[in-house]
């Protein structure tokens, strides 16, 4: 596997400006999606399938009742042990050697399981009209600009931030440049933490919080749900086998039958004896 | 700026006060954060907790239109805790000049007030002079008739208690603030102002500006990397129209413009009045002949006074609110609106409108159809029918498909390259007036009417075709020596005799020779100290920090080490160091005024006290136009200098009808009257409702919800908007009482893709005593369910 | 053989009601797979292009999943009775039903076996039944979930995916030996036939559901016959 690759995502220094949100359009050519007032300053409740990164805006009051005006770049985690991957039907989603989870839209069929399994909710599907005028829908996300990784280029809302609140490199020295930023502001943010959540295995976007995750609406420990788990490494292998196993016994049947049948074709009935 | 957007790394201490720039002027958090990393502290004075409040180690609340009373308070905190830099205060500044017997301040009014004309006879401020005419001076600053003296008892009633009272501040907060920026008065250290409109757009915005001066100096943080005090320029250009002459007082590179006085009738007389004996100003003859030498060529002639007869002359004030107040009383024809949206952005914004319909013809040049050009229209709520403007809408090039300059905050003057071609007939601003002036000397060219002359006189030469070259227009802003025909290396070199021409001579050596246009130099390997001296080039003479010969002692050597920008070397006797020096280069700190830092000003020192100023020498606190409490400092309510338009053109609310302070402002993602970004999908999707920031306190006070549609109203007007319910706005305690503050971004308007009511139609038509910029910060409204 | 006269005598087994929605179930259930079956392995992708694509697979998969729906609706409208017993079977358990797996396996093996006295259902159609029955509940309430995901917690959502395989994994292997037993193993195919005509031979039902068939002799409603009388005649279907 080549170098994994990491996006560090400081919100200590993020000024909540928006330019990685219109970077990430630009690149990217998504349309806008016009909102309705959602009263405060976020744009977006959530990413969708046309706006892949959204910054967040939270009004946190602290401990010591000090009010916090907290910004975070939100978009896929780009998960090690990817919800996503794990149950898309058609292996449409599939991780790549910069450690970035990306979806093939050619195979993506629309199913939407990738949409209700991300412990993120960073997946949406988008409907589309095709030449006949029929809907058919494929599943959108953050692809961490892989198109740009691919060319030696950085995505292209790290590319866009100029308070360096975003940083792309390689995944060892970003986690360690996390843990020692989060040391460096303890004293004023004694909730400071690094998001890199082991639940999926590490993710290949990871944060430097100045608080609970929970209070940035992010998950407190999102994992791959245990459903996806027992239905993917359990429910289809065995249903599979399963399947295989019926079938096969059951031409074992139609064989051992024929088989039986000549031997007894002298017998009369269906070969049951008598009740007693 | 008197410093420069990569110099904020360097400061210890940055104060952001009336302004947002985390908002509105993000790039310069690139270089705060740095600053951060450094151990550097960012202190936030803001009505409303801001984003760059947010990003802030101290946030202090302050209503809006009290910074005087802030600043006026840390000035005396700085004095009662000796915080300040008294070498440099004694040195550097006007602290030592002894005031004649004249200058008094009493119960808010100084001395020389007129009530029938509210103006200053500002010759009862003067210092009192040696026979040589020098300033007397007491180095000592103990004189009692000293600035430093009367500086001081002027500001001993801003203690602590009073101040909050006015501004509402937290009281803890208030000192925690002082303290950390005063700090920065410590030899070693350095601490920036930076300040936008939330400083500008009162009617004390100048003595806003002022008390911002007085505290870095005292602190002696003008001169130093990561000091000064930098306005943050709302318009990627701003700076260089302003540069140009774009201020209606203010011919290019702010030689002031001629009035219609009887001094003011000929050059001689002009250079006699306006020219002072010592200070770079001395020079100003220079200037203004080599300026008139670039328009008029070669009818400019020693025997003519070099046109100088022809340049306009008038005694009104031509400031934004007369202009439209002229126009609103049918005193103007017609206007030529270049990439200008009154109709969101003016003040009093609904008048501004019914003004333009008074008009003959309106030219609009613009990339859209503004809410200016469409005045008439039926979705602007007017009745096309009832309107004879004709208007005509010329379409303009955006920044990416023109080639020129801008000069930032910074003054950095940077080129920039056309990226692709204009779309449909849309051309660049600057070919529409080369093709418009070339047609009005056309049609003026057999005339010999008065009218005629100046037209005819004018040396209009950019070169043949509808595209004017552009790289004559730059060398004619460098200047020529008109002898040798060769390009000037600098101002230095310009002359009053009429051999050396120049379009604006802070800007001369930006192109001291063939193919060497330094506004396009690109170079981003820092020189030293974070100047990057050959990326663009900053006016005047590349010089990255003004007043920089500041930063070193009266013998020349830095204040420190970690402050150093330029030093005396006595081996090259020359001022060397990481900028250009802003200081004759072989001149010793041992020769006479050698020791002035502030060669700009007539005696070398910088003005603590400023006698020059409309509404005073020092910042006093007023309430604003619309106020909700009385004056606490003096029975003035409002800046006795100012002018007020009386009538319905500036109707005035008070407090029991209109009980709330209401500010504006903008947002990231949106630019000015939006009519460029509220044309663009991706950014309108990002703040696509007007909407008002309101506290929780006042939310339920109202019976309102957060989302709701709600009225403001002002005595000028209502306006629909969406009320957010924000913890960032908190109630007011002012003398007392409680008073609520709102605050609304005033980018909208009813053309582009996001809309909304314009919230300038509540803003008052009142300017500043100095500058007459609008008073959109402060005004009264009410707020309602719109249900 | 061939002088015995007449043919078989047949009794009625299964109402109109049930055979419909015997047959609606089935068509759909074999419909619900199909559409199913490039989402559940990819070796069957190719079923995209017959269906006209994944949005037609799919669309015709919730069609066939609203018309699954229906057979319970037609046997509680049109077979009430029917029904009820047939849930009433689906509870009763006895002694026979525990035996009959071990003459059944024999059976399907084409060995020589017993036939253990059975009621209207054998044990093994009870628990293809009760299989069915639970595998239908999985899937439909699954697959209320997978369709309108919007309406249930996520969680909820999640575990129909789980739940929808897990019924689709059992569901087949239920299914494939139902339809091997009816269509395929020649002692019960005349079960097949019956579950589409209604109708089956005496003789076979008595032999395969005597418990059922004696009760319903001693009600007047089927006759006595000999079974090994009546299997030798001809069908006469």
């Amino acid at each position: 596997m080549a170098t994994e690759y990491v996006k560090y995502v400081d919100v200590t220094k993020c000024d909540g400006c928006r330019a990685c949100m219109v970077a990430c359009k630009n690149w990217n050519d998504l349309p806008a999606e016009p909102q309705d007032f959602l009263g405060t300053m976020q744009s977006h409740a959530n990413v969708s399938a046309d706006t892949w990164n959204v910054l967040t805006f939270v009004e946190h009051e602290n401990s010591e009742g000090k009010l916090d005006y907290l910004f975070r770049h939100s978009s896929c985690y780009h998960c090690t042990d990817a919800a996503c991957e794990k149950v898309c039907p058609e292996n449409a989603i599939s991780y790549t050697d910069f450690g970035t989870v990306v979806i093939d839209q050619d195979t993506c069929v629309g199913c939407g399981y990738c949409v209700q399994n991300c412990p993120f909710d960073v997946i949406s599907l988008k409907t589309y009209k095709d030449k006949n005028g029929d809907e058919y829908r494929k599943a959108h996300k953050c692809t961490m600009c892989t198109d740009r990784l691919e060319e030696g280029l950085q995505p292209a809302c790290v590319t866009t931030c100029h308070t360096e609140a975003m940083e792309f490199g390689e995944k060892e020295a970003m986690i360690k440049k996390a843990e020692k930023r989060v040391q460096e502001i303890k004293d004023r943010y004694p909730n400071a933490n690094v998001y890199n959540p082991k639940g999926v295995g590490g993710t290949h976007t990871i944060y430097v919080l100045t608080e609970k995750p929970s209070v940035y609406g992010m998950p407190e420990n999102p994992k791959v749900p245990t459903s996806a788990v027992l239905w993917k490494d359990y429910a289809q292998p065995i249903g599979k086998a399963m399947v295989g196993g019926v079938a096969m016994a059951l031409a074992g049947a139609f064989v051992a039958n024929k088989f039986f049948d000549k031997k007894n074709n002298q017998e009369n009935r269906d070969g049951g004896g008598s009740h007693e | 700026m008197t410093n420069h957007w990569n110099d904020l790394q360097n400061t210890d201490c940055a104060l952001i006060m009336g302004g947002n720039p985390a908002e509105n002027h993000p790039i310069s958090f690139r270089w705060l954060t740095k600053a951060k990393e450094r151990g550097a502290k960012l202190i936030s004075v803001d009505p409303r907790f801001t984003r760059t409040s947010a990003k802030a180690d101290l946030y202090g609340q302050l209503r809006s239109g009290t910074d005087i009373a802030f600043l006026g308070g840390m000035i005396k905190y700085a004095l009662d805790n000796e915080l300040y830099h008294k070498e440099y205060v004694a040195h550097y500044t006007n602290a030592s000049f002894i005031l004649k017997e004249d200058y008094d301040f009493n119960d808010g009014l100084f001395s020389g007030y007129d009530e029938a004309t509210r103006s200053y006879d500002k010759t009862k401020w003067a210092f009192e002079t040696n026979e040589d005419g020098t300033p007397k001076e007491d180095k000592t600053l103990k004189h009692p008739r000293s600035v430093f003296q009367l500086m001081k008892k002027h500001y001993d009633r801003y203690d602590v208690d009073t101040v909050i009272s006015v501004t509402g501040t937290n009281k803890e907060d208030y000192v925690k603030i002082c303290e950390a920026f005063c700090s920065t008065g410590q030899v070693g250290k350095s601490g920036t102002i930076m300040y936008a409109m939330g400083t500008t757009q009162h009617t004390v915005g100048t003595q806003n500006v002022r008390a911002f001066g007085i505290i870095q100096l005292l602190l002696g943080n003008i001169g130093l990397p990561g000091g000064g005090i930098n306005a943050m320029r709302g318009e990627s250009n701003v700076q260089g129209s302003t540069d140009f002459g774009l201020l209606f007082g203010d011919l290019p590179g702010y030689v002031g413009a001629p009035k219609a006085i009887p001094e003011h009738a000929t050059l001689a007389g002009y250079n006699e009045k306006e020219t002072p004996p010592s200070g770079y100003w001395s020079n100003k003859p220079k200037f203004m002949v080599s300026m008139l030498k670039a328009w008029y060529g070669p009818n400019a002639r020693k025997k003519n006074d070099f046109c100088y007869e022809y340049l306009p002359k008038g005694n009104k004030n031509y400031s934004h609110i007369n202009l439209f107040n002229a126009m609103y009383k049918g005193e103007i024809e017609g206007a030529f609106l270049f990439g200008t949206n009154p109709v969101v952005g003016g003040p009093n914004a609904g008048k501004e409108k019914e003004a333009l319909g008074n008009l003959k013809w309106l030219v609009a040049a613009d990339l859209w159809e503004t809410e200016s050009s469409a005045f008439w229209q039926k979705e602007a709520g007017s009745d096309p029918s009832t309107i004879d403007t004709e208007v005509f809408f010329l379409p303009a090039a955006s920044s990416y498909e023109k080639e020129g300059s801008v000069s930032n905050s910074s003054r950095w003057m940077q080129y920039r390259w056309k990226a692709i071609d204009p779309k449909g007939e849309s051309l660049a601003d600057l070919e529409i007036i080369h093709m418009l002036m070339k047609n009005i000397k056309e049609l003026y060219k057999n005339e010999k009417t008065a009218i005629a002359k100046p037209v005819n006189a004018l040396y209009w030469n950019y070169g043949k075709g509808h595209h004017p070259d552009i790289d004559l227009v730059c060398k004619e802003i460098n200047g020529y020596d008109l002898k040798t025909k060769k390009l000037l290396p600098g101002f230095a070199a310009l002359m009053d005799d009429g051999s050396t021409s120049c379009g604006n001579w802070i800007y001369s050596g930006f192109y001291p020779e063939e193919g060497k246009n330094r506004a396009k130099n690109r170079d981003n390997k820092d020189t030293g100290g974070g100047n990057y001296l050959n990326w663009a080039f900053a006016w005047p003479a590349n010089r990255r920090i003004l007043y920089n010969r500041a930063s070193a002692d009266l013998n020349g050597k830095p204040w420190s080490k970690e402050k150093a920008v330029i030093w005396w070397d006595a081996s090259q006797k020359l001022w060397v160091g990481n900028d250009v020096p802003d200081f004759v280069p072989a001149k010793s700190p041992k020769d006479p005024g050698g020791d002035n830092p502030f060669i700009m000003t007539k005696d070398g020192v910088a003005g603590i006290f400023a006698g020059n100023l409309n509404d005073g020498p020092l910042p006093e606190h007023y309430e604003p136009f619309e106020s909700p409490v009385t004056n606490a400092f003096s029975s003035q309510e409002i800046n006795p200098a100012v002018q007020i338009i009386e009538g319905e053109f500036n109707l005035k609310g008070n407090s029991k009808e209109f009980p709330i302070v209401a500010t504006t402002y903008r947002v990231s993602e949106h630019w000015q009257s939006g009519s460029m970004t509220r044309n663009q999908e991706w950014l309108s999707e990002l703040v696509g409702h007007m909407y008002i920031e309101i506290s929780e306190e006042l939310a339920k006070e109202k019976g309102i919800k957060n989302k709701d549609k709600v009225i403001v109203s002002s005595a000028r007007g209502e306006i629909e908007a969406y009320a957010m319910v924000t913890k960032r706005f908190k109630p007011y305690t002012i003398q007392g009482q409680k008073v609520h503050h709102i605050g609304m971004p005033w980018h909208f308007g009813f053309k582009g893709f996001a809309t909304g009511d314009t919230a300038n139609r509540l803003t008052p038509h009142v300017g500043d005593a100095n500058s007459t910029i609008p008073e959109y910060k402060a005004f009264l409204c009410n707020v309602r369910r719109a249900d | 053989m061939s002088n015995q006269l007449g043919t078989q005598i047949k009794v009625k087994r299964f109402s109109k009601g049930f055979v419909v929605a015997h047959a609606v179930n089935g068509i759909s259930f074999f419909a619900l797979y199909l559409t199913a079956l490039p989402m559940y392995t990819e070796w069957f992708d190719w079923l995209y292009v017959l269906f006209g694509g994944p949005e037609n697979a799919r669309f015709l998969h919730r069609v066939f999943a609203v018309t699954f729906i229906l057979p319970t609706i037609i046997m509680l409208i049109f077979d009430p009775k029917g029904f009820f017993n047939w849930m009433k079977e689906l509870v009763t358990w006895k002694k026979r039903d525990l035996q009959f797996f071990t003459e059944f396996v024999k059976d399907l093996f084409g060995l020589k076996f017993k036939h253990v006295k059975q009621s209207f259902l054998n044990a093994g159609e009870k628990i293809n039944s009760v299989l069915q029955i639970v595998c239908a509940i999985l899937l439909i309430g699954s697959g209320f979930t997978m369709w309108f995901p919007d309406a249930f917690p996520k969680a909820l959502v999640q575990w129909g995916y789980f739940l929808h395989n897990v019924g689709f994994g059992l569901a087949f292997a239920v299914a494939l030996g139902h339809i091997y037993l009816s269509v395929i193993h020649k002692n019960s195919r005349p079960g097949f036939k019956g579950v589409i005509t209604g109708e089956v031979p005496a003789w076979w039902a008595k032999d395969h559901y005597t418990e059922w068939y004696e009760e319903e002799v001693e009600k007047g409603n089927f006759p006595d016959v000999d079974i090994e009388k009546e299997m030798k005649k001809p069908t006469g279907a």
